[in-house]
């Protein structure tokens, strides 16, 4: 393509470049002497050979490595051509490779700029690996104009990048794992070209070249080898930010080497908009990657659809209750027909008492094991008594067993275990059998709840808003909703938001909880699992239906560490790794808890060791073995003299073999026998046979919207009794119905009055009929992302990860990336106590989250999180680092700009209100603040430039690999100063009136009502 | 930090009698606990253990880096770095026959040191002082039950008893208590303000039980985040001379524990694994161990001027104080001088709480690698702890509906019982 004859002159830059001056320094005469020229096109000849003092020892293999012959006619057009290339690389050994791999995979590129690569996705969609290491390949024709130029090469692998064939830059391979006695570089030693020059982020190597071109069209090639293996470790394949840059002649103003006419500036800002851009681009190619593989492997899929179909068709109907005063929605119609049931004349303290027999005795005193032969479960039995006679007398109920055991202060007290009961409710007890003990359905206690009228609009959206993606609306939404027809506007703001790609950011919480998924950032060993979290978030941002999701799960292929269902797999340090995920999916899936069967039967004749193993050998396909300490040693269970109150049936060292043992669920003749034991595990879980599992997921839908489940607790059905079993079953076979879709459920029962009703002030916990909801507390993270949202500023946090330089062990150490949502943050994990591995401002915000019910570290599943209010949680928001940050008026805050803008006062004032809590100031509200903040309001802006900046100076950067460098410490102390400082107020506001502004922002997000739910 | 005593763990106090199965007399229990926490694994044989002298090489001889000196109990002896503690030896107990098996990963045994318990994942244990402060309490009522000076993880947390039971952290003397220090934009005027106008908001506002609840909590908050509570962390209030007695910011750390105690703070934890001092802090691998004397003496004048303090405050017999790392290390040097790990044998120590303290409990081999004598095993060491502070190392805590009791089978060493 070029038959014009080009002399280009490399002139070496300064300062040098490279971290290593002296190789540099060697090289100037050498490279002030050449001058070269060729004409033709780089493919039919050899180019002369470049100078590169640093092949050899510190590249091995580079030397030896010839340039790539790239064809440039087959280029794609002012596109930069990636290659990915999985083969011809030593697995174990940094090496250039003896010939030019060729590419598995292509796509195009804006520039010569990797930071991400598209993902890899095998069977139904799930994330897998590449292999490691990764050679990768960046090609284009760029048309540069004469001058002499400076080109910058930056890369975390070993890197080269020829132009026309000649090596012009390249890096060297990673070093060694110093083990954390790296040094602190300092910030006088970073390259800095220019007065925006984006200095080198952690873990990169970089050089510089400067060279005068003829002009015309150039082909660049970039290739690098991303990951490989160096000593022990075996780097995560990560490229780091693989960069050419360059800055044409005259200028100091550096962009991305690009093909396509425009320019991109290499600076902060620049690169950051950049990522930005490719991120969604990426994340468009990614899902398009998961919707292919899900299509190409959907065959097995339909089956089960029919199947499931088939089952439905076969199944009586569920007959809807008839229409009463609130509406014809079938779950209006089912939960006012269980109110008319439960108003048939019950007396309270009959439902209070069966639900404290519920929650303090069923355990044992239920079904047809029952200790001592006592059943409380029915007023049947209750009246039939137990082995030792007659629990109560009728006629002087005080002085029966049941009580005199109730009031024990010995070691015969009942219940056995855990607090006793209060006065209160002994005496509530000793009434109510006085009475004759009529029987009730607990959830028909609290008579006296009264239907609540739907709430207002406003209230709607906010409820609706933090319901599906965990923020408040913004104030473009509650506008256009509030200009939308009033007739529609709840259902079509229930569209929008179940549309709305943030829900996996609010609904992944409860999945993370739910199947204990707990990453280390630093040497996995408390029960750690791998970092499924990108497949759980990929599998709601696709809508997946609950069954694929449950059977990919089960399956648990794909990357361990790098966010795929393998790793679900892993329990560190655990000796029963497939007995713990038992415990996970029997809890998440079928209601069924195990957690006791992992050392003993379950009391009361409840499920047995040997359900627990047997499943944890159906997901391990094979033979399990139960570890010594999966169990209690004799003089434990007999500990005090008592007589033991659980059984051990599976003795240490016992091997079971996999097999279905929760018949009473789902027959195991229901799926083919002939499947591969997981294969049959994720079968049996999701059949539509198998109700429980459409019920259980129903449930935990229904729960988080409604704030109380139809069944109580939803991971432990055995001991609960549905509140309502018709409704509960309804809704399992609609959500069988709609092929799996969670969101058609969530639609359904948004759209229902139910959902829509205003909360009852006076109740400190939804009713259980639904009458009226009450007002919960947010949840952690929705307490920090709706600060975060309603304040408008990005959570600027740490990269999440302890290797930010990448140089440790992928089995050591991995990166959870920059979070932008709270979810994404992990347990800092800093044992050690040492200053310089804190995170100051991960921890900041962690801090909140902790004291709000999240846990940094998961190593059981929790199915529901403890709300209640402490002390600690509004100090924290009060007092705390995040707290500051978000009261501060920067220049970033979204107050200051309203602030800025003009207008009266109370608009101000409203906008204040919208933004972060939904509604309107009340008169007396408004009034209030406008005390506050009319004297200054109107000389409250101030004119003038912000004052003089420093020199820029680059952060010096603290990793595992320099944390043990005493410099390293000052380098964290001062970022964790920092940190607790936050970025200054703006200027741009007059410094009285602002802090006036701030305190009321303050008082707004301390409010209590910001805190809860409306 | 709401004064909540749990009836069954009062109750143990008799049955624990009966468990440390002595005749001894009822003895007073402690009503606070000092844990000093030694990251990364302190060595035995070059503090309390001691041997004879290695030659700090691999292939050479191993033993004790540092000679021994005597200390007040005859017999027992110290490293030479130890000398102030060794004047005070008989107010202390080295158990040196700690031991358990978890050595491959820091984070692994300082959890299992913590909580007292291996990873089940079926369960997430509470620690020590979450257990403290959910039997016991806090011991006045505006402050936190339990105190960490360090950085939070999750083996320091509450575990299953949620947020209730978890402290509240500072990450060295000048931070002051996270979530209760005002920043310092915020002097009392501005604080008084914004109180004034959060007071009138909540006035206003759609209210309901819930929100009743949590702007009680907030009351408490604000109130902590004044100067009654914040008093406490002023190490200026104390004499020159106290000061100075405890030594350096570890040092400084115990001296504003002490005050938190008599504050009514039930459980502190002081973490001393500042790594700058030597480069790797107690975790002495290779040159780590040169300047592990630095951290010897640094523990040797806090630990002496804590425990001495406390006696002349008269608070000793009411304040145990342990010394607690996750694990020791071998007599044997690595290839740079320093050690690796080991869980066989090593040493924690005890002192005040109303235990009979003797000096050293248990027997190590001459290589102080293998427990001759009366091992303890980490549920015994935690059911020692327990028991000094009245709470019954057999009482069960529930994980929603099931009960877990508070140590694995762990049993009070009777030798300390007095």
């Amino acid at each position: 393509m070029r038959n014009r004859p080009q002399t280009i002159v490399w002139i070496p830059s300064f300062p040098p470049a490279s971290h290593d001056m002296k190789t540099w320094f060697a090289m100037v005469p050498l490279l002030l002497a050449v001058q070269l020229a060729w004409a033709q096109s780089n493919d039919s000849a050899k180019p002369a050979k470049a100078p590169d003092p640093k092949v050899g020892a510190k590249a091995p293999g580079l030397k030896d490595f010839p340039p790539a012959k790239v064809d440039a006619g087959a280029l794609p057009k002012a596109m930069v051509l990636v290659e990915l290339c999985e083969s011809g690389l030593s697995p174990d050994k940094n090496l250039w490779p003896e010939s030019p791999p060729t590419g598995n995979e292509r796509y195009p590129e804006r520039a010569f700029a990797l930071f991400r690569f598209p993902q890899r996705y095998i069977d139904t969609g799930i994330r897998a690996d590449r292999p490691n290491p990764l050679f990768v390949r960046a090609s284009a024709v760029v048309d540069l104009p004469p001058g002499k130029h400076r080109f910058l090469l930056r890369a975390r692998g070993a890197s080269r990048v020829t132009l026309d064939g000649k090596v012009v830059l390249t890096t060297p391979f990673p070093p060694a794992d110093p083990g954390g006695h790296g040094t602190i570089k300092p910030p006088g030693q970073y390259l800095n070209l220019a007065p925006d020059f984006r200095f080198a982020p952690p873990g990169n190597r970089e050089e510089v070249i400067e060279a005068r071109l003829p002009g015309g069209p150039v082909v660049v090639v970039l290739e690098t080898i991303v990951g490989g293996i160096l000593g022990k470790s075996r780097r995560r394949p990560e490229p780091g930010e693989t960069v050419v840059a360059w800055a044409p002649e005259g200028t100091s103003s550096w962009r991305l080497l690009s093909p396509a006419g425009e320019t991109v500036p290499y600076t902060d800002e620049g690169w950051e908009s950049y990522q930005a851009e490719r991120n969604t681009h990426l994340d468009a190619v990614d899902a398009s990657a998961r919707a292919s593989c899900r299509k190409s492997e959907s065959e097995a899929m339909a089956g089960k659809r029919q199947a499931d179909a088939r089952w439905l068709a076969g199944q009586a109907e569920i007959a809807l209750p008839p229409i009463g005063a609130t509406g014809a929605h079938p779950i209006d119609r089912f939960l006012e027909a269980r109110w008319n049931l439960g108003a048939a004349g019950q007396g309270s303290d009959a439902g209070e008492a069966v639900a404290l027999l519920e929650s303090k005795c069923f355990q044992c005193h239920a079904g047809t094991k029952a200790k001592g032969g006592l059943r409380l479960d029915s007023r049947q039995a209750l009246l039939a008594g137990g082995d030792s006679g007659a629990a109560f007398d009728p006629a002087a109920p005080a002085k029966g067993h049941l009580m005199s055991r109730l009031r024990s202060a010995g070691d015969d007290r009942m219940p056995p275990k855990g607090d006793p009961l209060k006065d209160s409710e002994v005496s509530l007890l000793a009434r109510w059998l006085g009475a004759g003990a009529p029987w009730a359905e607990p959830s028909a206690a609290a008579a006296k709840v009264a239907v609540t009228p739907p709430c207002d609009d406003l209230t709607f959206l906010r409820r609706a808003t933090f319901d599906t993606v965990g923020v408040p609306p913004s104030e473009g939404e509650v506008r256009a909703y509030l200009a939308s027809p009033a007739q529609t506007r709840r259902a079509k703001a229930v569209d929008r938001l179940l549309a709305d790609p943030r829900r996996a950011d609010r609904e992944i919480s409860a999945w993370l909880d739910l199947l204990a998924e707990n990453p280390n950032i630093l040497n996995p060993t408390l029960n750690n699992t791998g970092p499924f979290r990108w497949w759980l978030r990929e599998s709601l941002l696709d809508h997946k239906p609950l069954d694929l999701m449950a059977i990919e799960l089960v399956r648990m292929r794909g990357s361990e560490r790098y966010g795929g269902p393998a790793g679900f797999a892993v329990a560190s340090q655990n000796d029963s790794p497939m007995a713990t995920k038992g415990v996970v999916l029997a809890g998440a899936f079928l209601g069924v808890q195990l957690k006791c069967a992992r050392c003993h039967d379950a009391p009361g004749g409840g499920r047995q060791q040997e359900d627990l193993f047997a499943l944890a050998a159906m997901l391990a396909g094979k033979e399990v073995t139960v570890p010594a300490t999966s169990s209690v040693p004799a003089d434990k269970l007999h500990a005090g003299g008592r007589k033991a109150l659980i059984t051990v049936s599976l003795k240490p060292g016992s091997t079971v073999k996999p097999r279905w043992r929760l018949d009473d669920i789902v027959p195991a003749a229901s799926v083919e026998n002939s499947l591969a034991e997981r294969e049959k595990l994720g079968r049996l879980l999701t059949a539509a046979a198998n109700e429980r599992f459409a019920k259980v997921q129903a449930n935990r839908v229904w729960r988080d919207l409604m704030g109380r489940g139809l069944v109580e607790p939803p991971d432990d059905w055995d001991r609960a009794r549905p509140s309502h079993p018709e409704l509960l079953a309804w809704l399992g076979r609609e959500l069988v119905r709609s092929g799996h879709d969670e969101t058609s459920l969530r639609r359904l029962i948004m759209n229902s009055a139910a959902y829509q009703r205003a909360s009852d002030p006076a109740l400190s916990a939804v009713d259980p009929l639904h009458r009226a909801p009450a007002r919960r507390r947010l949840s952690a993270e929705q307490v920090v992302d709706g600060l975060f949202a309603a304040s408008g500023m990005p959570m600027r946090l740490e990269e999440v990860s302890l290797d930010i330089d990448g140089v440790r062990d992928q089995g050591n150490s991995i990166s959870l990336g920059n979070p932008g949502r709270a979810w994404m943050l992990t347990s800092t994990s800093n044992e050690r106590d040492r200053p310089s591995l804190s995170l100051p401002r991960i921890q900041a915000v962690c801090d909140v989250l902790e004291a709000f019910g999240w846990r940094g570290a998961r190593q059981d599943p929790r199915a529901t999180r403890d709300d209640s209010p402490e002390v600690i949680q509004p100090a924290i928001l009060a007092n705390g680092t995040m707290g500051l940050w978000l009261t501060t008026l920067t220049d970033g805050h979204a107050a200051t700009s309203m602030a800025l803008e003009d207008g009266p006062l109370d608009r101000l004032v409203e906008r204040l209100y919208l933004r972060y809590l939904t509604r309107k100031p009340t008169a007396a509200e408004a009034a209030r603040l406008a005390a506050v903040l009319s004297p200054g309001f109107e000389s409250r802006k101030v004119a003038g430039a912000p004052g003089p900046t420093g020199p820029r100076l680059p952060d010096p950067y603290v990793s595992w690999s320099n944390h043990l460098d005493p410099e390293a410490t000052v380098v964290r102390q001062a970022q964790e100063a920092r940190a607790k400082a936050g970025d200054p107020p703006t200027t741009r506001l007059e410094p009285g009136w602002r802090g006036r502004l701030e305190n009321v922002i303050w008082a707004i997000c301390n409010s209590p009502e910001f805190a809860h739910a409306r | 930090m709401e004064t909540h005593i749990d009836r069954r763990a009062l109750l143990g106090t008799a049955a624990m009698a009966a468990v440390a199965g002595a005749s001894a007399p009822a003895r007073r229990r402690a009503e606070a606990c000092i844990f000093l926490w030694l990251g990364g694994g302190m060595g035995q044989v070059d503090t309390f253990d001691p041997k004879a002298v290695g030659n700090g090489t691999r292939t050479g001889k191993p033993g004790s880096l540092y000679p021994s000196i005597p200390t007040t109990v005859p017999g027992v002896r110290v490293c030479e770095h130890l000398p102030k503690v060794a004047g005070i030896m008989e107010r202390l107990t080295a158990v040196r026959s700690v031991n358990h098996k978890v050595i491959d990963e820091h984070a692994f045994a300082t959890n299992l040191v913590h909580t007292g318990r291996m990873i089940s994942g079926n369960v997430t244990y509470p620690s020590i002082g979450s257990i403290i402060a959910h039997a016991r309490g806090a011991g006045a009522p505006d402050v936190p039950a339990y105190m960490l000076i360090g950085y939070p993880n999750v083996s320091r947390g509450p575990g299953f008893l949620g947020a209730r039971a978890n402290h509240v952290y500072l990450t060295d003397t000048e931070a002051g208590p996270s979530g209760f220090s005002r920043p310092a934009t915020v002097d009392a005027r501005r604080a008084s303000e914004r109180e004034n106008l959060l007071a009138g908001l909540s006035a206003d506002a759609p209210g309901g039980v819930p929100l009743a609840a949590y702007r009680q909590a907030q009351e408490q908050a604000l109130r902590l985040s004044g100067p009654g509570f914040l008093r406490h962390f002023n190490l200026k209030d104390e004499s020159a001379d106290v000061r100075a007695s405890y030594g350096g910011e570890f040092g400084q750390r115990c001296l504003l524990a002490r005050r938190l105690v008599e504050a009514g703070v039930r459980f502190v934890e002081v973490s001393h694994n500042l790594n700058f001092l030597n480069g790797t802090g107690w975790d002495v691998h290779n040159e780590g161990i040169r300047n592990q004397h630095l951290l010897i003496r640094e523990l040797d004048t806090a630990l002496s001027g804590l425990v001495i303090d406390l006696e002349r405050r008269g608070i000793l017999d009411s304040t145990l104080v342990v010394v607690a790392t996750e694990f020791g290390r071998p007599p044997e040097f690595d290839g740079r001088g320093g050690r690796g790990h080991q869980g066989s044998a090593f040493t924690m120590v005890l002192a005040g709480g109303g235990l009979r303290h003797k000096g050293a409990h248990g027997v190590t081999d001459d290589a102080g690698k293998k427990v001759l004598e009366a091992g303890v095993s980490i549920p015994d060491f935690h059911a020692t702890i327990l028991a000094s502070l009245g709470v019954n190392p057999a009482m069960e805590l529930m994980d929603g509906t099931r009960p877990v009791p508070v140590t694995d089978g762990g049993r009070p060493v009777e030798a300390l019982m007095g």
